[in-house]
């Protein structure tokens, strides 16, 4: 039956390193939490425990990000993880909560039609005409079942909500409470409950935050990875384990590849070539790792499909461009300096620069 | 008699701390501080009231000023508070250092390798180039680190934080620090740096001249890592072999005020601090004997006030959540209390909403400082203006209060380097000479007008701070106003004065800088204006300055790397930068598209020429594009040979078809035959074309584009506007193949016949 779903929830998957990390686990725990805050830093960074059980790392990047936001959720303080699109932010707050609340499915994504329904709860239309304002006519969202069960709540992309829904969250943030005056009745939150909030930094000006709000998230910027050996690593492991999911005929990637298509979007992103000799135009597309994960995964799928099954230069260089001209007249000067200044000179890099240039 | 080792941090407050009560316990009758014995004359001066840290030190060969280390002192530093104590107590004091005499005559030391800190050149100054190790034991070494490693923390300067700087109790401190040095040296091996193993016998030999003298009790303050090399004495025989026959060089010392953000490692200062302004704060922290936790508060409080004098809101409610979750991080790190990292994570994520620009002004404004020194009066001479003395001398140009001119002739070397000196002296800041009009185009004359001021010598006292000699000074000061200036022509018209005041350190940097904002300018005008355009100081443009400036051959190499980035950027981006633009911004472009031109043609490359001359022929053929550019590219064009006359005919008569507004038309006619009409006068075919264009205009479109066919006929020479004007008077031009006939009726005997007699009046043989 499991076989069948397509991914399963941080807790499933995860669920003998969460069993043995709580075995092992002598630290004080806040209360309601599975683990040790030091626990939850060791699930999301991996390592080694004393009897040999390896901990897989599920962010990898720089340890104190991930210090601060378990910090932050063992005090009483909502947890913001802002970033670029593809940060990974909904990966580690997925893990975050599996960890500490052994549960990641208290969910709400937030859209531009996010009600406050969704937030604080609903009702059960027939059984309300039916029988009149009970709890048993009440539907509980994630949130209010979060608070009454001491556990994570999760809100996607915090941003996309309108403003004055985002401002239900005030109370429950602050007094933690939610309000029920059709009952004359409240759900108090129980020790353990706590939310994690994404947002994506491109878009802070969508419905940005209230100061009211703001004020009482800690707020955490998950960066691009740091090295390029982090990248190609992220890249190299996602892509792999992706593509066997899809079934892509095609061999694994040569590391070579990856290398190259990651040095690009380094280089684009950071706008200066990676010896810091010359600098380079960013384009307007963020040009985040998951963007060259499917880069290469698209690669791949062409070498596999319609080429010899080899990852080779124009396989990418179709995939390349669209990752990168996103604004078909401002990031097309930008990707053409970039190839005829850096692409052309390189070494070894004749064949992608022709690619390109065909493709282009 | 008792020696007592006191090995310390340079710069640490918790080292300072604890050295002052180990002092006030011990009361000792002599003092020996590592420091330069050059400087011991400045000691008494450091007691008076007009000084204020941070000051430094500064010592320099007397004969060569770029030779020169600085001695830093801070509140904060055990140095200074073993000075302050030895000048309270009327206790004796000597530095004990290998001298700088000494010192400055040994061989420049190799540059340090900084495993930890990649050596970020632009910001490292270049008078700290080859300056020798001072108040710091062996960057390339790190023994802090090594603990620190061996403890388990990333990073030597958080562990000796939390270990040593952070702690209150600090009387076993000192036999601990000996100890751990002295078994981190047991894994070193001893002969590693001639510089150091003289330092440590010097060191070793004023300790045993002072037990020799009978004082009793000796405290002696030293960097950490000597501790242990001074506790055992040793052989006094082999450190005099050491000692002996050491070159020795004359130095002058003399007093500068110091800031804190170049006490700061940012600021390229080897034995800096990451953080002095929060070292300030935690000296004050326990200085006033206040409980451990106030000193998140107050920096919380004070990160968060600065934030709030900057308009961003910040709550005192702000302020407690920072607290905790400083204090939270603390803990989960098993730390006691939070240290700067901490409460810069609780700072970013409380106060910035994740932001770095709020950071960065916690970061320069508060955990660097901005504190500013100050010295007395009586403080001996800056080195700065030692040097400018002497190059007064030398190039005999006083200093005098009123003003004269001066006619300096580029091609004598006198003359040449008292054009560098007052250039160089402008751009620190001392505007001595201003560069006057002057008649005539040769270049290498300059007018100058000098006239000094009192105020300059305040001046140059501060720019101390940029460089010992004026040569570094104004190096690094054009480096920086390069780095704050943020557009394209401002830069450039700073590389040509770097240039002009023979400035070859600078240039490298700031072709650099010149490079990387080329590459982010998306302003094609900008580029080719950075490209050609002459700045008002030097009226020079960069293109002139690498064709026809004396500059060296490197520098040559750097500018025209820079160039060809340039026009391979303009190239690119040109097509678009001339779409939709309006007369004004097409004028504008025009000029820049000639001057780019003339340019290109200056450099003589072919690759480029071709390069550029297709983007002529995209914009020639570009439809919508304004008339005055697509006329200028064909004439460009036309004048390259890369389009024959025919084809210009073509264009230009597309340009001048009935369907083209009347007025796009004249601007077409404008960019074509500008400042030029000779075209007109000798092709048949254009000709044609625009007479035909003009007799078959109506009368309200004809005299709608009157005004603006007579502004491109009068700038024409007269010669050209009388011979068209005669051509105009002719009537329709006339079919070549009549011309010919004409020609053919020629009776060559009668022409022949006139010949002898022009040739006598012309004085030639035929």
């Amino acid at each position: 039956m499991t076989d069948a779903i397509l991914r399963q929830h941080a807790e499933q998957q995860f669920a003998e390193e969460l069993a043995a990390l709580e075995r092992h686990d002598t630290r004080q725990r806040p209360p309601h939490w599975r683990l040790s805050p030091w626990a939850v830093t060791t699930y999301l960074l991996g390592g080694r425990l004393a009897d040999g059980t390896t901990i897989t790392p599920k962010y990898i990047g720089n340890r104190r990000i991930i210090e601060i936001a378990t910090a932050t959720l063992a005090t009483d303080r909502g947890l913001l993880l802002l970033g670029v699109p593809g940060t990974a932010k909904s990966w580690v707050s997925e893990h975050l909560a599996a960890a500490i609340s052994g549960d990641s499915t208290l969910l709400i994504q937030g859209t531009a039609g996010t009600s406050e329904e969704a937030i604080r709860y609903g009702w059960n239309y027939a059984r309300l005409l039916a029988d009149g304002p009970s709890h048993a006519a009440l539907v509980a969202s994630p949130m209010m079942r979060a608070m009454s069960e001491g556990k994570i709540a999760r809100i996607e992309e915090l941003t996309r909500i309108p403003a004055e829904v985002q401002d239900t969250l005030i109370t429950i943030m602050s007094e933690k409470t939610l309000p029920i005056p059709e009952l004359n009745s409240e759900v108090q939150a129980v020790k353990g409950f706590n939310m994690i909030a994404t947002a994506n930094d491109r878009d802070r000006g969508v419905n940005d935050l209230s100061s009211a709000l703001k004020r009482r998230f800690n707020t955490v910027v998950l960066p691009l990875p740091d090295t390029i050996e982090q990248e190609v690593e992220i890249v190299q492991q996602r892509v792999e384990s992706l593509g066997r999911a899809l079934e892509l005929p095609a061999e694994p990637p040569a590391l070579e590849e990856i290398r190259r298509i990651v040095i690009i979007f380094r280089e684009l992103r950071s706008g200066a070539t990676a010896d810091g000799r010359t600098k380079i135009k960013s384009p307007s597309g963020t040009l985040s790792t998951a963007e060259a994960i499917s880069v290469v995964n698209n690669g791949l799928a062409l070498a596999g499909h319609f080429g010899d099954g080899r990852l080779r230069a124009h396989d990418v260089a179709a995939g390349l461009i669209g990752a990168v001209v996103k604004d078909p007249v401002q990031d097309k000067i930008v990707w053409q300096e970039y190839l005829e200044t850096v692409v052309k000179e390189r070494d070894g890099w004749r064949d992608l620069y022709r690619a390109c240039r065909e493709a282009l | 008699m008792s020696i007592h080792i006191f090995g310390i941090r340079h710069h640490g407050p918790g080292s300072a701390r604890s050295l002052v009560q180990a002092l006030q316990g011990l009361q000792p009758d002599l003092l020996l501080v590592e420091g330069p014995p050059d400087a011991e004359a400045l000691v008494p001066l450091l007691g008076h009231a007009d000084l204020k840290p941070p000051i430094a030190m500064l010592v320099y060969a007397e004969d060569e000023p770029r030779r020169a280390a600085f001695f830093p002192l801070a509140r904060f530093s055990p140095e200074w508070q073993a000075i302050r104590f030895a000048l309270e107590h009327s206790i004796p004091l000597r530095f004990m250092d290998l001298p700088q005499a000494h010192a400055l005559a040994l061989e420049p030391p190799s540059p340090p390798e900084q495993p930890e800190q990649p050596l970020d050149e632009s910001t490292t100054p270049v008078t700290n180039a080859d300056q020798p190790p001072t108040l710091l034991d062996m960057p390339w070494i790190d023994p802090l680190g090594a603990l620190a490693a061996a403890a388990g923390y990333d990073d030597g300067e958080r562990w000796w934080e939390h270990m040593v700087e952070q702690r209150r109790d600090g009387a076993d401190l000192f036999p601990a620090v000996l100890e751990a040095m002295a078994a981190l040296r047991a894994h070193t091996p001893a002969d590693r740096d001639q510089r150091e193993i003289l330092r440590e016998a010097w060191m070793r030999r004023t300790i045993r001249s002072a037990t020799s003298e009978g004082f009793q009790r000796i405290a002696v303050v030293c960097g950490a890592w000597h501790a242990p090399a001074l506790a055992e004495p040793g052989d006094a025989a082999s450190d005099e072999r050491a000692l002996k026959g050491l070159a020795r060089r004359k130095t002058a010392v003399t007093l500068t005020p110091w800031t804190y953000g170049r006490l700061a490692s940012a600021s390229g200062y080897g034995a800096g601090v990451a953080s002095p302004g929060w070292y300030d704060h935690l000296w004050e922290m326990t200085s006033t004997g206040l409980t451990p936790s106030v000193v998140t508060t107050r920096w919380m409080t004070r990160a968060a006030r600065l934030l709030r004098d900057e308009d961003l809101e910040i709550s005192s409610a702000h302020v407690i959540e920072g607290v905790r979750l400083a204090e939270a991080l603390a803990s989960l790190r098993g730390l006691a209390l939070p240290g700067l990292q901490e409460l810069d994570e609780a700072c970013r994520a409380v106060y910035c909403f994740g932001g770095d620009t709020p950071m960065q002004l916690i970061r320069t404004r508060l955990t660097i400082g901005e504190q500013l020194g100050s010295v007395p009066d009586d403080a001996p001479l800056a080195p700065l203006q030692r040097d400018l003395q002497a190059e007064q001398r030398r190039l005999r140009l006083a200093a005098e209060a009123t003003w004269r001119d001066l006619e300096l002739d580029l091609r004598k070397p006198n003359d040449r380097d008292r054009s560098f000196l007052l250039r160089r002296l402008n751009l620190i800041g001392v505007p001595w000479g201003a560069l006057r009009e002057r008649g005539g185009t040769g270049t290498f004359k300059e007018a100058w007008r000098i006239e000094w001021q009192p105020e300059f010598a305040v001046v140059l006292v501060e720019a101390s701070a940029w460089g010992t000699t004026l040569v570094s000074a104004a190096t690094a000061r054009a480096c920086d106003s390069a780095a704050k200036c943020d557009d394209l022509p401002g830069l450039v018209a700073i590389v040509n004065q770097a240039l002009l005041a023979g400035l070859p350190d600078a240039i490298q940097q700031l072709i650099g800088l010149l490079q990387s904002r080329s590459a982010q300018t998306s302003d094609v005008g900008q580029l080719m204006d950075a490209l050609v355009a002459e700045d008002r100081q030097t009226r020079s443009s960069l293109i002139g300055s690498l064709r026809y400036g004396d500059v060296r051959q490197t520098d040559a190499a750097l500018i025209g790397h820079v160039v060809d980035g340039l026009i391979a950027r303009i190239c690119v981006g040109l097509v678009p930068a001339c779409a939709a633009l309006n007369d004004d911004a097409a004028q504008a472009m025009l000029n820049r598209l000639i001057a780019v031109d003339g340019a290109i043609g200056v450099l003589e490359r072919e690759q480029q020429r071709q390069e550029w001359h297709a983007v002529l022929a995209r914009l020639a053929d570009s439809p919508a594009l304004h008339g005055l550019i697509a006329g200028r590219a064909c004439r460009l064009l036309l004048d390259a040979g890369t389009l024959s006359a025919d084809q210009v005919a073509r264009r230009m008569g597309l340009a001048l078809s009935l369907a083209t507004e009347p007025a796009a038309a004249a601007a077409w006619v404008e960019g074509l035959l500008r400042e030029s009409g000779l075209l007109l006068v000798h092709d048949d075919a254009l000709w044609a074309l625009i007479d035909g264009w003009v007799s078959g205009l109506s009368v309200e479109a004809f005299q709608a584009v009157l005004p603006l066919l007579r502004r491109t006929f009068s700038t024409f020479a007269a010669p050209e506007r009388r011979n068209l004007g005669e051509r105009a008077s002719r009537g329709p031009a006339l079919p070549a193949d009549r011309v010919r006939i004409v020609q053919d009726d020629l009776d060559l005997e009668r022409a022949l016949a006139v010949l002898p007699l022009v040739a006598a009046m012309l004085g030639v043989k035929l």
